[in-house]
């Protein structure tokens, strides 16, 4: 659960600030048009080759887009089918099965090169490219920030299954639904507390807009127990993870994994032990 | 010129006829230059001369369907012990679900 944070970020900063709450980016888009160039460039998008390929067609200036969307920097994986390597840069042809190859264009990094560190992949092995698309005569190709070996097959399965997962959440929106129409937590948290509770049972409702706003990013575990612990006057001291379990009926794994999201956004701390956390008040 | 080689699991197979395709799947059994590999089921494979396929190991190959529903293997990639068949399935179901991001038809 606390893996959909980042998803969550991506799908909303691509959305083009379609949420109100949390995200500063959002919002300044909303504002001031011009610096879209800027927004593009803060998120990185997991894409298929073939989705690059067809990207072409409704390419504009330049302006590369992928499900509507203006798009620079990506990662990708696939197998290196041909390697072309010349005195500024070395350019692969890379190939994830979904449509023919993509042109990436790793520069060589020249002090680098002196020490003689770097040596071009060999064929067939899967790599896993992060850049930025550019387009140059109509074709589009990708300028490598960074290649590396993927060792772990499945992270190839990963890859693939994250770029549908994106793709998923921008043109049809989040699963579960209450973040897409992300109105609610702006305006008036309604919308939100009432899906939010459904999985706790516990309907703790009466949220103002700003709780949501600090916990906007966080995941729903963790939403619930933030909501948990406000509602609870022994907060000060910190509540401890049985009460938690007892009150909200949320399992230990559940209330460890909010727990460990809240503490790593630094939301709540830990009081007398490891499991008991008391808010951090702003 | 865009030529998909679409993953594709065993039941998938008679759609692909004639088709290159990509198998991810468990090497089950070698006998010469035929193997078996396990991919939601079994898929014999004729192998390539280059073909290094170790038994149990996981393996990706890329071939062509033939009519009996066996794979000419053009190339294959031995992917070591750690691969994950039930993702690896997914993908392929999910591959096929959106074709959108995966394949030209």
């Amino acid at each position: 659960m606390t893996s959909y944070g980042g998803y969550q970020r991506t799908g909303y900063g691509a959305q083009g600030g379609d949420e109100g709450g949390g995200f500063m980016s959002g919002s300044q888009q909303g504002s001031q048009g011009q610096s879209k160039r800027s927004t593009i460039d803060e998120y990185l998008r997991p894409v298929t080759i073939k989705q690059i390929l067809d990207a072409k067609a409704s390419y504009s200036e330049s302006e590369i887009a992928i499900d509507g969307f203006p798009i620079s920097t990506v990662t990708l994986v696939g197998q290196v089918r041909s390697v072309n390597p010349q005195t500024t840069n070395i350019t692969y042809k890379i190939d994830d099965g979904t449509g023919g190859t993509i042109d990436v264009k790793k520069w060589v990094d020249l002090e680098k090169s002196e020490s003689g560190t770097e040596t071009p992949f060999s064929l067939d092995t899967w790599v896993r490219v992060l850049g930025r698309l550019t387009s140059f005569n109509g074709k589009i190709h990708v300028g490598a920030h960074h290649v590396r070996v993927i060792d772990d097959y499945n992270e190839v399965s990963y890859h693939l299954l994250e770029a549908t997962y994106v793709h998923l959440c921008i043109s049809k929106g989040l699963p579960g639904g209450p973040w897409p129409q992300k109105e609610g937590a702006a305006v008036g948290g309604g919308g939100d507390s009432d899906s939010m509770f459904i999985d706790s049972g516990n309907g703790y409702g009466g949220d103002s807009a700003a709780t949501n706003a600090r916990v906007a990013s966080c995941s729903r575990q963790a939403k619930s127990l933030y909501q948990f612990m406000q509602s609870d006057p022994r907060s000060i001291e910190g509540i401890n993870i049985a009460d938690v379990m007892a009150t909200s009926g949320m399992s230990k794994r559940d209330v460890l994994a909010a727990a460990d999201e809240l503490l790593g956004n630094g939301i709540v701390y830990t009081t007398v032990d490891d499991e008991t956390w008391a808010i951090l008040e702003t | 010129m865009e030529t998909s080689t679409p993953r594709v699991t065993c039941p998938y197979l008679n759609s692909y006829v004639g088709k290159n395709v990509m198998v991810v799947g468990k090497v089950a059994q070698i006998r010469g230059e035929d193997a078996i590999i396990d991919a939601d089921g079994n898929i014999s494979c004729k192998l390539n001369r280059d073909a290094h396929l170790v038994p149990g190991n996981g393996v990706q190959v890329i071939g062509k369907v033939n009519p009996d529903l066996s794979l000419k293997v053009l190339s294959s990639l031995d992917l070591g012990t750690s691969v994950d068949y039930n993702l690896a399935n997914t993908v392929v179901e999910i591959s096929h679900q959106h074709k959108g991001l995966f394949a030209y038809e």
